[in-house]
């Protein structure tokens, strides 16, 4: 056993757009973990017997976490989970208020996680990687959606995976540039990559040998269109003037760390909440105009992406407790979206609700005065939503757009949506870290 | 399906298959592990969610021997924690009282409170030292007689001339049926731990609930709630105990009626530490501390002890021809299974083992099950064997045991931290067993009553302890 001399940095790479405002990391000799006690005795009131520590980390959490994130919101704004040593945050001002402090909470990438935190760079914050995809998103969603809804429903009517993800995926394919015959291969190695959870080393050995294939092919994609003008992402990429040439890694990199979940997870939870909540859904189908405000409801009731961790970039005493240096903090957002303090009647689903954000949330998730569904994982809201021509729009407004979009096709098509079995497309997760979404929605066509 | 025949559409079912795939681990033949996978260079795989299922409670120790043999320190990124296995790693990094904090803090006080568990190096041993000696050595030996006499007494409802309603016998055979722990593992070693403590006999009734759900309510498991619950509980009734002893302390007596000296309780009243008497609310974290280590797990002990005794029957009547040697018997049957799996530990700085880096602040897990079925240290480690040779299980030793290929086993941990209440725990289960084994005879484990495995015979201990023990004997009439 030896003390280490040289502490690798668990931080992620400094974010281009983040500068002056990431913190220093302190001296090593500086850093040390403390032994005096730092607790205080739990009372009754801040357990109950409707949760255990167990469920979180079980199939019951997988199926619906909303009990028992509800559960802990109302009696632990911070609840020490020993079974996965985090800290558990669940009240909308709470969550937000982590997920906007990037002074004390770090982010840790999806690379880290399987240690391959020190392949590559991510480059989606840079403007004309970010444009590069907005302006695919633009020019094709409507199309696209167009045409994998009349096929969707000229077969089975199944439009979880024939619509939502197979569109999200063909999007990405555009956005790299790729040939249409490499699509499949492309589809099936970053999932391979996506679909590993953390705790399976068989799906982490075959994430990691997937991300050499990826970075392989992307090391020859840069070379080839390194010279020329492309607009796809790949080429765009290979223009940047960074300290060192953009390769294959970084393109990799970049894609892994680009939400995968959100867009098809986020019209797959509208679609079966319209389908299951008709009368809503006629409003919606008579004037398209609220199909935004459905979209805006179904992320705050059921967001696909239920939590998002964040880690104690040092010692910090918040919510009443002392989060150590390297504490998991868990921001649920599932809790945080469904918190009465926030949001009158949460647990009900109402795209005319008057108490949610209509417009992109800003700094603390807020707009207008009033607090919007919490969208992790797109990156933080922006100050400025009304951003400047040469920009392109956030992440979270490009991906509200191509659902929107999207919907709208949908709704064309089929009017009112009416399932085949609405129990089977009841949202669920697969596994921890997973999204929470609607996995097989069969439309009835009318 | 739409398109099947549609390459991207195959490729996205695909990983749609692979994404919903859950865990599911059926029940695999005892000392073999479920196939986990394996990597390119023939190493075996190892999935942390085993951890939470019904397979890995039962059959621990394959998985145990996957961690030791190829990831001597695991890291579960999942449960954010690491493991540390092997003999060797759990005794050093017991013994690095600077590298290694104590239990994480924060892990065990939701229930216990504020104690000296979560300290370490000068502020762990002041707290300690208070009490320690009342569990130990002379003041020890002197109070063996009331261990001896609550035995008897506890035995006698089920063994005397007058069984309790409890047992249950046969009329045609005269053959008595009892659960061992209600009989007597449950009560019997807090009893003990009342008299050194002064509690009166009148709160004797709660004291299995406090102590068992206490001691379940550690470390933020499963069942907190109620650890919580029942530690208010306790607080509760010994408020007004402790500022009795406050004014009126109390007394051990040895078998001569002289005193020993002051009860536990007594003592810590009127200790001071750093120059301040104690709280209320600090004593009765000691208490509680005390109470619920001083319960479950030696009601473990011996509930596992003869378990596993009564599986070995020419070992049974070994120690019954010779009662000295349930000495032995004891240490070998926590080796085999003890009833506490491990102690967690966070690191005060960085450090690498194994190759592993370990980040300052990390939780990690000396799993003491594993280390006690190390093979490198102990020969066949699944084999209950009460003459093995390679077990040391003499004098209990606060430096643990290492010489002429003998070494201690690990249920009480080693160093600074070693329990306290070691040797309080071994005359609890050796007297105990040793009186019991005076008043019973052709003892039998009741198998229809007891849990079965999958092949039909006896439930394996696995992790933790047996909750019940079913057993029909004939009493002894003198």
């Amino acid at each position: 056993m030896s003390r280490s001399a040289d502490r690798p940095s668990l931080a992620v790479e400094a974010d281009p757009d983040e500068g002056e405002r990431a913190v220093p990391s302190r001296d090593a000799d500086e850093r040390g973990y403390r032994s005096y006690e730092i607790y205080q005795r739990r009372r009754i009131t801040e357990s109950s017997p409707d949760i255990l520590p167990r469920h979180l980390w079980s199939d019951r959490y997988l199926d619906d976490p909303y009990g028992l994130v509800g559960a802990l919101r109302e009696h632990g704004p911070c609840y020490r989970d020993w079974a996965g040593n985090a800290f558990w945050v669940t009240r909308y001002d709470d969550v937000t208020s982590v997920l906007v402090d990037d002074a004390n909470f770090e982010t840790r990438t999806w690379r880290w996680s399987f240690d391959l935190h020190r392949r590559g760079r991510d480059l989606g914050r840079h403007v004309p990687v970010m444009q590069a995809e907005a302006d695919v998103w633009d020019a094709d969603a409507a199309d696209v959606a167009e045409r994998l809804v009349a096929r969707a429903l000229g077969a089975e009517g199944e439009v979880a995976l024939g619509v939502a993800d197979r569109l999200a995926a063909e999007l990405e394919c555009r956005v790299l540039g790729l040939d249409p015959d490499d699509w499949p291969w492309f589809v099936s190695t970053v999932g391979r990559l996506r679909n590993a959870g953390m705790a399976d080393p068989a799906g982490r050995a075959s994430a990691l040998s997937a991300f050499d294939e990826l970075a392989a092919r992307f090391d020859r994609l840069v070379d080839e269109r390194r010279g020329d003008d492309g607009a796809d992402l790949i080429s765009v990429a290979a223009r940047l003037e960074l300290d060192r040439p953009v390769g294959g890694d970084d393109i990799a990199a970049t894609v892994v760390e680009a939400d995968p979940q959100t867009l098809p997870g986020s019209m797959a939870n509208l679609w079966f909440l319209l389908a299951t909540h008709p009368g809503h859904a006629e409003r919606i189908v008579d004037d398209r105009r609220l199909v935004v405000a459905g979209w805006l409801e179904a992320v705050r009731h059921s967001p696909p992406v239920v939590a998002a961790e964040r880690w104690a970039r040092h010692e910090v005493e918040r919510f009443g407790q002392l989060l150590p240096e390297g504490a998991r903090v868990i921001c649920s957002v599932a809790a945080a979206n469904r918190d009465p303090r926030i949001f009158g009647d949460p647990d009900t689903f109402d795209p005319f609700r008057l108490d949610l954000c209509q417009r992109e949330p800003r700094g603390h998730h807020r707009a207008d005065g009033l607090a919007a569904g919490v969208v992790p994982a797109l990156g933080p809201p922006s100050l400025f939503p009304a951003v400047p021509e040469d920009r392109p729009r956030s992440r979270y407004a490009r991906v509200r757009d191509v659902a929107v979009v999207a919907t709208g096709a949908l709704l064309d098509r089929v009017g009112v949506p009416a399932l085949a079995d609405p129990e089977a497309a009841r949202p669920s997760a697969s596994r921890l870290g997973g999204p929470h979404r609607s996995w097989e929605l069969v439309v009835e066509r009318t | 399906m739409v398109g099947a025949a549609d390459p991207l559409d195959v490729a996205l079912a695909e990983g749609r298959r692979a994404e919903r795939a859950r865990l599911d681990v059926p029940l695999q033949p005892l000392g073999t592990a479920y196939d986990m996978g394996t990597a390119p260079d023939g190493t075996p795989l190892f999935d942390a969610r085993i951890f939470s299922t019904r397979e890995f409670q039962r059959n621990p120790y394959p998985y145990y021997r996957i961690l030791q043999d190829h990831y001597p320190v695991f890291h579960d990124v999942q449960h954010n924690a690491y493991y540390v296995t092997r003999f060797e790693d759990v005794t050093a990094c017991y013994f690095d009282e600077a590298g290694f904090n104590t239990i994480p803090k924060g892990s065990s006080s939701g229930v216990l409170g504020n104690t000296q568990l979560e300290l370490s190096g000068i502020e762990h041993r002041r707290r300690r030292n208070i009490y320690g000696r009342h569990l130990i050595g002379k003041a020890l030996d002197r109070r063996l007689f009331a261990i001896r006499e609550l035995a008897d007494e506890l035995i006698e409802r089920f063994a005397g001339p007058e069984p309790a309603d409890f047992v249950h016998v046969d009329p045609a055979t005269g053959r008595r049926t009892i659960e061992l722990g209600q009989a007597f593992a449950n009560e019997f070693p807090i009893r003990v731990v009342c008299q050194v403590l002064g509690i009166p006999d009148d709160a004797q009734d709660r004291f299995f609930w406090w102590y068992s759900a206490m001691m379940r309510g550690l470390g933020g498991s499963d069942t907190a709630h109620e650890g919580i619950t029942a530690r208010q509980d306790l607080e509760d009734y010994v408020t007004e105990l402790v500022e009795l002893r406050r004014r009126e302390p109390g007394h051990l007596i040895d078998d001569g009626g002289e005193i020993i000296g002051l009860d536990i309780i007594s003592e810590l009243c009127r200790s001071e530490i750093d120059g301040a008497v104690m709280s209320t609310e600090e004593i009765t974290s000691n208490i509680a501390l005390i109470v619920g280590g001083g319960g479950e797990t030696t009601r473990g002990a011996i509930l596992n002890l003869w378990y596993l005794l009564l599986q070995h029957p020419e070992q049974f009547a070994t120690v019954v021809a010779d009662p000295d040697r349930f000495l032995q018997a004891f240490h070998e049957a926590l080796r085999h299974s003890s009833s506490v799996g491990g102690q967690p530990r966070q690191n005060s700085h960085e450090i690498t083992l194994h190759g592993v880096t370990i980040p300052a602040g990390s939780l990690i897990h000396m799993v003491d099950f594993a280390a006690n079925h190390d093979e490198r240290v102990f020969e066949e480690p699944e084999r209950f064997d009460i003459d093995r040779v390679d077990l040391y299980w003499e004098k209990l030793l606060r430096s643990g045991y290492d010489s002429e290929g003998r070494r201690n086993h690990m249920a009480f941990g080693v160093g600074p931290h070693l329990c306290p209440g070691a040797w309080i725990s071994q005359q609890e289960t050796v007297v105990g067993s040793q009186v019991l084994a005076e008043r019973i005879t052709e003892v039998r484990i009741e198998a229809e009553r007891m849990p079965t495995d999958i092949d039909g015979s006896l439930a394996p201990i696995g992790t933790g302890a047996i909750r019940e023990l079913w057993i029909s004997f004939e009493p002894i009439t003198s």
